[in-house]
């Protein structure tokens, strides 16, 4: 990492020492001789300042030529034994029993020297290329598996929430339909004059209250006739009263009759005894006629009486019954109205429930279509393992190809034979293979879902 | 109602156009790939088929061209429901003998519909 700077760090370094120690020591100088001037003439300050910095001056051009010919302590970042033979070949170089045209030969050094910083830092590219190459491998088949764990949970959790729905339709459903079974055993018809719904028995029982209600007013009405038949009735024993009276008249004039006709045969003596006893039994007659005539009027009297009874009773009983059959049609008809109306709740409650579940299934419908599309992004995640995986292709030959190119410059590469055998004894090589062959096939299906034309289409 | 034999290689799927199609009446049997449904109809006779197009193993394109082979299944109705909808490989169902192409996602409402069109 630090090969590229390990050279020029020295080389800066040598140039700033030698620049820095001429100016810092000429300001020094400087600034010592600064306050002489107080002291003695600015001359002989001037004169002895230049003195001083020409002495300088010749300490410094020997200093340097001494420092170009040592070795400095920035060659220590060489490692390894090519920093020492380096250093063993300058030493060489510079010792006391060469030859001063040797000195040329430094220029090859540092040629070797600048080659081999060449080689180091492209053995440092290597290094981090093989690096960055073995950590997007890591990572891609990291990836892989992530991806191919996220279709198969979004998969999972489809498949769930398509049961979940297909339950909650199919029990809408039965909902609906029992709901219907319900409202058609409400509004269902009768059979054998037997009421299977609430419909069938509120007519029929409305049928039958209003016939009942007809049969008390029809009785009502009969009654009212009977009372009018009893009036006449009544009327008539009072005829008969009259006519008894006449009877009784009659048996009365009769009595009267035989009477005389007694007194006469009296009169006549022994001649009319035939006829008095013929007087004396009409008379008998006569009196017993009365008498019957008194006993029917005596029963007369008790029908009569029983008659009246009877009339008021059946007025009072008429008036009643009308009343009461009057108010329990009336009842009836509100009962009716209320059935109905309850009947006609519960009809439009079921077609609500039967509406809400097609809403439902509405629903569940958009819910379907909504759920195909884990399908369709399942196919795209895959398709996008595609590119991936013929990436890791191209990298694992290009892997392939540098360490081909130069085994050696591996040599200090820790793990490096690891990562190798791992390359090749991966599965997920093998995936590659397989999957490049079914690349194109792959790629359509990313490319498929991005398409145009007809949701349906029939040939 | 009809026998119909769904192929898609997604579960899911399955189970969404088997739930769509009973829920009519019809009888659905289920195949996970073209392999899978020509070993299937070995035994049986469907009257209609609805496949997947991009499947392992067999594709929907050669099950189709597998299936006009069979005597028992050259005029049986056989729809293609896939996320495809390239003009090209329309092109390459229809050739193949496909009745129809629904491109996914699919609405059980517009299914049902076609499904009554082609089984008459």
């Amino acid at each position: 990492m630090n090969g590229p700077f390990s050279f020029n760090l020295p080389t800066s370094g040598r140039m700033t020492s030698w620049s820095r120690w001429w100016l810092w020591a000429a300001v020094g100088m400087a600034v010592s001789l600064m306050w002489t001037v107080a002291f003695v003439p600015w001359w002989a300050a001037l004169g002895s300042g230049l003195c001083a910095v020409l002495t300088l001056t010749v300490l410094a051009f020997y200093a340097r030529k001494q420092d170009e010919t040592t070795p400095r302590a920035g060659e220590e970042v060489l490692e390894g034994h090519d920093a020492k033979q380096v250093l063993e070949q300058v030493d060489a170089l510079m010792s006391p029993s060469k030859d001063i045209e040797q000195i040329p030969q430094v220029d090859e050094v540092l040629q070797s020297m600048a080659a081999d910083n060449q080689r180091r830092r492209v053995d440092d590219l290597m290094r981090r290329w093989v690096d960055v190459g073995q950590r997007y491998a890591e990572a891609a088949l990291v990836l892989r598996r992530e991806i191919q764990s996220v279709i198969k949970q979004t998969e999972q959790a489809t498949g769930t929430i398509a049961s979940s729905f297909e339950a909650v339709i199919n029990k809408a459903t039965i909902q609906a339909r029992q709901a219907m079974e319900l409202l058609e055993g409400t509004q269902g018809a009768a059979s054998d004059g037997v009421p299977q719904s609430l419909k069938d028995f509120i007519q029929v029982s409305d049928e039958r209250l209003n016939k009942m209600a007809d049969e008390v007013v029809r009785v009502a009405d009969l009654s009212v006739n009977m009372v009018r038949e009893l009036d006449g009735v009544q009327n008539r024993t009072q005829a008969i009263d009259g006519f008894l009276l006449d009877v009784e008249k009659l048996a009365e004039q009769t009595s009267l009759l035989a009477l005389n006709a007694e007194i006469e045969a009296a009169r006549v003596g022994e001649h009319g005894r035939g006829f008095s006893v013929v007087a004396t039994e009409v008379r008998r007659l006569s009196k017993r006629s009365h008498e019957f005539s008194d006993r029917i009027r005596v029963h007369l009297k008790e029908v009569r009486t029983g008659l009246s009874k009877t009339h008021g009773d059946m007025r009072t009983l008429s008036a009643a019954d009308m009343e009461h059959a009057l108010k329990i049609k009336d009842d009836v008809i509100a009962l009716t109205r209320s059935l109905e109306g309850k009947n006609r709740e519960v009809a439009e409650t079921v077609g609500r429930i039967n509406e809400i579940s097609k809403e439902i299934a509405q629903d569940v419908q958009n819910v379907v279509v909504s759920l195909q599309f884990q399908d369709i992004t399942s196919q795209k995640l895959s398709g996008m393992l595609e590119p991936m995986d013929e990436l890791r292709s191209t990298l694992y030959h290009l892997m392939q190809e540098t360490v081909n190119l130069d085994k050696g410059l591996f040599k200090n590469l820790p793990g490096s034979e690891n990562w190798l055998s791992h390359m090749h004894d991966d599965p997920a090589a093998e995936v590659e293979v397989k999957l490049t062959k079914n690349s194109e096939q792959d790629l359509r299906k990313v490319h498929g879902a991005t398409g145009s034309g007809p949701a349906v289409e029939l040939f | 109602m009809a026998t119909i034999l769904t192929v898609d290689d997604t579960a899911s799927m399955r189970q969404m156009i088997s739930f769509t199609l009973s829920s009519v009446g019809h009888e659905v049997i289920q195949a996970c790939d073209g392999h899978e449904a020509l070993m299937l109809l070995k035994g049986k006779k469907v009257d209609l088929v609805i496949a997947d197009i991009n499947m392992p193993n067999m594709d929907g394109i050669t099950l189709v061209k597998s299936l006009r082979e069979q005597a028992d299944y050259k005029f049986t109705p056989i729809l293609v429901l896939t996320t495809e909808s390239r003009e090209s490989k329309r092109q390459q169902g229809k050739v193949a003998g496909a009745t129809g192409w629904i491109v996914k996602p699919f609405n059980p409402e517009q299914l049902l519909n076609v499904v009554k069109k082609v089984l008459g």
